[in-house]
């Protein structure tokens, strides 16, 4: 049965190796590939709910540009620290009674922290942050501030990237972590102490307790959600813009490419997808085995 | 190039020799010089290189010439001689991972050209893709103008980085390879997809099992129990997890089951633990590493077999198995139902509750005896998978291949370029033109007629039989 004998076919050719059939060895019958699978649990994407998604991840642009914004402004003395002080807590108290609204809506399961809690944590992160302001105002003196600001840049970059877009609560700790080291490096560019505490609670509000009021507001009132996320996108625009009117063009050519061009792109890339499956496959182990050996 | 006219000059030659025979007959009688490539060879043990070693003793049985190729194992160097003559060349290449060596494309082709002009090679055969050694022969075989066969022992996947890079890799090489051969269907199906082949020029030969090696022994079972033996590497792709989680739930319900389970691996751990919580060191033996020898022995003290694996091209250890007349039972992937006939094999899902129900029928029928007897299943498979006939289909494309036209290097960047995609297949047709004008410069250094041929130890002018009884007096001598 060798590659060149001739094909002898009263008999049906059978998949098996195990009968020595009347085909040369290099026959290709008409079922070859049959068991081929094609893009077998495929996701078809429509093009507004991608859009809708990728909202998040420029609404979380925007978020680091209004941050950039209100430094700008500290920075330049235009606006005063207590003022930012006092927005930053009207803002948090009605974010937070926007969180406990949004979650008394459907009450979950496990028991919720109470608002002692809540309290608690924030009066020590004040006054831990209080009492350190004037170390970190001073912690990056002997740093130049050419890399004082790019590590900023460097660090607010790394913000974005690993952020976990898809389960922004709790934020991420490689983002978040990345997100205050920035702003720590930004604070202490500023002129006083009570400058570096505004700042960095402010850096906390924007990027630790809004993602999390975010999420809360994606799942429990989603049509709200796409307005908060073009709301931030053209407050972050509009703050840019009132300080560098190019900052402004490209924050919105960077808005615009992320949640217009990049889900356009996906799903026509969707088409060229051609993922092929067969019995070659490594089977894999659905099953938890773990509780056999623990 | 000297390559192709001295391979001329042979054909010639073996036409003088049997001069009055038809044109056909002389396709059929024609001797190869061959030269098996792979990274894989004996002191590694496994099953590319147990096929490599019979596959050419068989054809050294049958009047072909058989060379070894492979890089050096430690102090393992240079030329050594195994039975009949098969010359194997332990070439000093760096080994990088997993016992493959470091390819560049370039550095083994010095050697490689030593060997194939000494050996007067007409076929370059590799083995396995995991082989970078293999890849790296099939490259410059083409360069100095031979002819290539190559053997797939395993299967891919598509989804993952690696398997891309590694099927590109395979597409380049294969791309002028005149003739692949596969172990399964499965497995040629694969190949043909990974590669972008025209599959008329993928064969598939099943590997072989020694069924004298796999003798069954009744007397060697206890009959007051149930013993199912596993043999395999202990590692993810063999389902090892799966193993784990079957032992407690079979041993739980029958409590005349033991298992008796060789080899050795990263997932001994697993079994160590199932043993350890469930208490059952008396009904589960694990014996570690077994030798090739010793997998007989064990075979036959059980009753079923069984195989958990997660991919496989072929599986050669469910034909051992069910050559010592055991029952087999395998999880159906790959090529595995494609190996034995349905009423020899009980074909399962890769899960827990499927191998369970399966086990569990074969059990049942062991307890009421409806099972046929070892030396039936024996001489069912005995003569089902036999190295002659591996050997013999071989030869065939062996046949084939010689007659066929190797591509000048022009024809060979235009296959490259056009099949291979633009950019991997210019990179690489640049690449042949490197090698190529590297030929030359070594053909100038030393041209390959003032090399010295080598010593045929077998093939049609082999030495090893007339020389064999006096290299049995010197070593006598010598001890």
């Amino acid at each position: 049965m060798g590659p060149d004998s001739a094909p002898d076919p009263p008999v049906p050719w059978r998949k098996v190796l195990w009968e020595r059939q009347p085909f040369p060895d290099n026959y290709v019958d008409g079922r070859f590939l049959e068991e081929l699978r094609r893009n077998e649990g495929l996701r078809q994407y429509h093009y507004w709910a991608v859009v809708k998604e990728a909202g998040s991840v420029g609404q979380q642009l925007s978020c680091v540009a209004i941050f950039i914004t209100v430094w700008l402004y500290m920075e330049q003395g235009l606006l005063s620290p207590e003022v930012l002080l006092l927005t930053s807590l009207v803002c948090a108290m009605l974010g937070y009674g926007l969180h406990q609204v949004l979650a008394s809506t459907v009450d979950s399961g496990d028991e919720p922290r109470t608002r002692l809690a809540d309290l608690q944590s924030a009066a020590i992160f004040l006054s831990f942050t209080y009492g350190f302001s004037p170390v970190l105002k001073t912690l990056t003196e002997s740093v130049s501030t050419d890399t004082v600001y790019a590590m900023s840049a460097v660090m607010l970059l790394a913000h974005l990237i690993f952020f976990p877009y898809t389960q922004p609560s709790p934020p991420g700790s490689l983002s978040l972590n990345a997100a205050l080291f920035a702003s720590v490096c930004l604070a202490s560019r500023l002129p006083g102490a009570l400058h570096t505490f505004a700042m960095l609670s402010c850096a906390l509000l924007v990027f630790a307790l809004w993602p999390c009021l975010l999420q809360r507001l994606r799942e429990k009132a989603p049509s709200q959600f796409t307005g908060v996320c073009v709301g931030m996108c053209i407050g972050g625009i509009g703050g840019l813009g009132s300080q560098s009117l190019v900052g402004a063009v490209l924050l919105a050519l960077a808005l615009g490419n992320v949640t217009f061009f990049c889900p356009l792109l996906l799903i026509t890339l969707q088409r060229q997808k051609d993922n092929i499956q067969g019995p070659w496959d490594e089977a894999e182990i659905h099953e938890d085995l773990s509780h056999f050996i623990q | 190039m000297g390559q192709r006219g001295r391979a001329v000059l042979q054909s010639n030659a073996s036409q003088q020799e049997s001069s009055g025979t038809s044109q056909d007959a002389l396709k059929h009688n024609r001797k190869h010089n061959i030269c098996m490539v792979s990274d894989f060879f004996y002191p590694n043990m496994g099953g590319v290189e147990s096929h490599i070693y019979l596959l050419s003793q068989c054809l050294i049985e049958k009047g072909h010439k058989v060379v070894i190729v492979t890089h050096s194992y430690g102090k393992r160097k240079g030329v050594r001689y195994l039975t009949n003559g098969l010359k194997v060349y332990y070439l000093p290449l760096q080994v990088m991972y997993n016992q493959s060596t470091v390819t560049t494309c370039f550095h083994s082709l010095p050697l490689l050209r030593c060997v194939l002009v000494r050996e007067r090679i007409t076929v370059v055969h590799a083995h396995s893709s995991f082989s970078a050694l293999a890849h790296d022969s099939l490259f410059h075989a083409k360069t100095m103008g031979l002819n290539t066969v190559f053997t797939d022992h395993s299967l891919f996947g598509f989804a993952d980085i690696s398997s891309v890079l590694t099927n590109k890799l395979l597409t380049i090489t294969l791309c002028d390879t005149n003739h692949i051969v596969c172990v399964s269907y499965t497995s040629k199906e694969n190949t043909v997809l990974r590669a972008a082949l025209n599959p008329e020029i993928v064969s598939v030969i099943p590997n072989a099992v020694e069924s004298t090696d796999f003798t069954p022994d009744p007397s060697q079972r206890r009959d007051d129990r149930i013993t199912i033996v596993v043999i395999s590497r202990l590692v993810y792709r063999k389902g090892i997890d799966l193993l784990g989680g079957i032992i407690p739930e079979l041993c739980l319900k029958h409590p005349d089951l033991n298992f008796l389970i060789g080899g050795e691996g990263p997932k001994r751990l697993v079994l160590e633990e199932v043993r350890e919580k469930y208490q059952l060191h008396d009904r589960v033996r694990l014996l570690g590493a077994l030798e090739h020898k010793d997998v007989r022995n064990v075979l036959v003290q059980g009753h079923i077999f069984l195989n958990t694996s997660l991919t496989e091209a072929f599986c050669m250890a469910i034909v051992e198995g069910a050559s010592c007349g055991l029952q087999v039972v395998s999880t159906c992937v790959g090529g595995i139902p494609e190996v034995l006939p349905e009423d020899l094999i009980t074909l399962c899902e890769p899960n827990v509750r499927s191998l369970c129900a399966g086990l569990e029928k074969v059990i049942a029928r062991q307890r009421s005896g409806a099972v046929p007897t070892p030396a039936s299943i024996h001489a069912r498979v005995k003569n089902l998978y036999t190295w002659r006939n591996v050997a013999e289909r071989t030869e065939k494309v062996y046949d084939r291949v010689v007659g066929e036209e190797v591509l000048p290097l022009h024809m060979r960047i235009q296959r490259l370029r056009s099949h291979c995609g633009p950019v991997a297949g210019s990179i690489f047709a640049f690449v042949a033109v490197l090698d190529f004008l590297f030929l030359l410069l070594l053909q100038w250094l030393v041209p390959d007629q003032i090399m010295d041929l080598a010593v045929d130890a077998s093939g049609p002018f082999g030495m090893w039989n007339q020389e064999s009884g006096i290299k049995k007096r010197t070593s006598s001598q010598k001890s």
